[in-house]
């Protein structure tokens, strides 16, 4: 399904199922692959309405042990990324002790990229952002930062929170084996009341409206030869800044 | 365009109302898996730039064939059909059925080569024809005559005396490889002999039944295709000042089309739930084949005619059509169909 504008130009979403975030994959796969190569456990904590089980689901069948859910009523406002890092930082603490939390560098809609500083402030934890490769010796986290131009290596000892670019891995399909073994596999659900708790963090951001860029072209026509046009053409991108004189 | 759609999930909770969500959690999960992995393929296979080999290896390692098969064999025990090898059906051996020979394909009881009993050993000789994966499967089921009469091997691709002929250059479904076999004095141990000598026949009947209702269904997948592909081309199309979808003659060639579509999709689940059940189902099944394959035919020309010249020059309008077109002769001819058909509803009692 594809996205479509309406005519006042907001964003028609109805025809596009919500699915997993692609760097989110990302994170679920490194998290997976650290369980693999040094044991421990998996669990997927999201924040979402309840349809997205289906997302915990989806982890679980990649290989994640237990999954999380946080059910809100109504969608968190999307760039209000404080309150998502708030509730997902309650339903850590609420899942256990834990050793390392992997998050995606952004999402793959809004990539507001806020969650994982945010989350990692929550937790009190050393945050180690835009990683593009994980090792972890001796309870010492060591990852590879990817930086504009440079890529920097971090260490921190455990517990430590990692937001993951794309590039880390290629996340795994689940095979249909993998896909009815997830509906065994437990996902507690709990409503974000019992998190907030009176507790709930200032609501910085409101969204006052989303619409799309409108593009308008400026239907030039030039006439006259080839050559006349030509170097009208030029003329006119080097006023419009295209061409540097 | 997604492959799991709302409708299907409607469809399987009239189908499986207990078991709906998890019969939709894999059918998503391989749907998405098509999408990104497999159907972007697809037209390089057509054209013949890519292999399917690395694409199917991974289908099946991804379990699409686990699908009905009980979970001691390693399958997930939805409800679909049933049979097989483990290494079949884990994806780890491909197989081949080779029943066609060049001077017999529907009328499998002529078949003409010969499987001999020698010591703790068959001995197989003759030529198969037009067989899929032939020389690329790892396993071939082959059909041969004893003195009791049709009898089924299981021939490995290493028995010795097993050759394969050239590449058959086809029409449509240009991704499987499709050629002559060729057994001379091949010979295989005595234990793959399938079943008992004589029971080849029967045999053969019983899987073609299975797996003509797969043959429609897939048959609805291309037409499925086809279709949407004619329909957002015909609401983007404009002629005359307006958008082709908006004349009548087009839609009600996309009324047909559809109508043809649900027909054949429904066809086909009704004859896969009767055997599930552990009816009777060979008539449904045929006609579940025959009507499933004419339709996908129609739907893919009518598709083409939509896109006007477009779609005759546009190899991923027209490939839908070649594909199409193999299926109302494999695996049981449209014609034999109708004779099965008829002969099966005339012998029931009113």
């Amino acid at each position: 399904m594809e996205l479509r504008v309406n005519a006042s130009g907001t964003p028609d979403l109805s025809g596009a199922p919500s699915k997993m975030s692609t760097f989110d994959k990302n994170a679920v796969e490194e998290s997976i692959r650290l369980k693999e190569s040094s044991g421990g456990s998996v669990t997927i904590i999201t924040v979402g309405r309840s349809d997205a089980k289906k997302t915990v689901k989806e982890a679980l069948a990649m290989g994640g042990d237990r999954g999380y859910l946080v059910v809100v009523v109504a969608e968190p406002d999307p760039h209000d990324s404080l309150t998502t890092a708030y509730l997902l930082a309650r339903a850590i603490e609420r899942a256990g002790p834990f050793d390392l939390v992997l998050c995606a560098e952004g999402s793959s809609d809004i990539y507001a990229g806020q969650v994982g500083p945010m989350l990692s402030e929550w937790l009190a934890l050393p945050f180690l952002g835009y990683v593009r490769k994980v090792e972890i010796k001796d309870r010492v986290i060591r990852c590879e930062q990817t930086l504009e131009e440079s890529v920097r290596v971090l260490e921190a000892e455990l517990p430590a929170l990692v937001s993951v670019v794309s590039e880390i891995n290629e996340p795994r399909y689940p095979t249909l084996l993998q896909i009815m073994q997830a509906s065994k596999k437990p996902i507690e659900e709990v409503g974000s009341e019992l998190l907030i708790d009176g507790r709930a963090p200032p609501r910085l951001v409101t969204t006052v409206g989303m619409t799309a860029h409108a593009m308008s072209r400026k239907r030039v026509i030039f006439e006259g030869s080839p050559e006349a046009t030509s170097r009208k053409l030029v003329e006119a991108l080097r006023s419009e800044g295209v061409l540097k004189r | 365009m997604p492959l799991f759609k709302p409708e299907h999930r409607q469809l399987l909770k009239m189908l499986h109302p207990a078991r709906e969500e998890e019969v939709s959690d894999v059918l998503s999960g391989l749907a998405a898996f098509m999408e990104e992995k497999i159907s972007p393929l697809s037209p390089k296979f057509d054209s013949l730039a890519e292999k399917i080999t690395s694409a199917r290896k991974s289908l099946l390692e991804n379990g699409i064939c686990l699908i009905p098969y009980p979970s001691r064999y390693g399958g997930l025990e939805l409800p679909f059909s049933a049979y097989t090898l483990p290494g079949i059906i884990s994806g780890k051996k491909l197989a081949s059925f080779s029943l066609t020979e060049p001077a017999s394909g529907s009328d499998a009881k002529a078949v003409r080569t010969k499987a001999r009993r020698v010591g703790m050993e068959y001995v197989l000789n003759g030529t198969k024809m037009f067989i899929t994966n032939a020389g690329e499967a790892d396993l071939y089921f082959v059909l041969g005559a004893t003195e009791k009469g049709p009898s089924s091997f299981i021939v490995e691709k290493s028995a010795p005396g097993l050759e394969f002929g050239e590449d058959l250059p086809k029409l449509g479904m240009r991704g499987s490889r499709t050629s002559e076999l060729r057994l001379t004095d091949c010979r295989i141990s005595a234990e793959n002999l399938v079943g008992r000598e004589g029971e080849g026949f029967e045999q053969v009947k019983t899987m073609l039944n299975s797996s003509r209702i797969v043959m429609g269904a897939l048959c609805v997948g291309v037409a499925q295709v086809a279709y949407e592909k004619a329909v957002t081309y015909s609401k983007e199309r404009r002629a005359f000042g307006g958008l082709i979808s908006d004349f009548q003659l087009i839609r009600e060639k996309i009324a047909d089309m559809v109508t043809g579509i649900s027909a054949a999709r429904l066809l086909c689940l009704y004859a896969s739930r009767l055997k599930e059940m552990g009816l009777e189902f060979s008539s449904e099944a045929s006609q579940a084949k025959v009507f499933a394959t004419e339709t996908s035919v129609r739907v893919c020309d009518q598709a083409i005619q939509i896109f006007g010249g477009l779609g005759y020059t546009s190899e991923d309008v027209h490939r839908h059509w070649r594909d199409a077109r193999l299926l109302t002769i494999g695996e049981g001819t449209s014609e034999v169909l109708r004779m099965l058909i008829a002969s099966r509803e005339l012998a029931r009692s009113l």
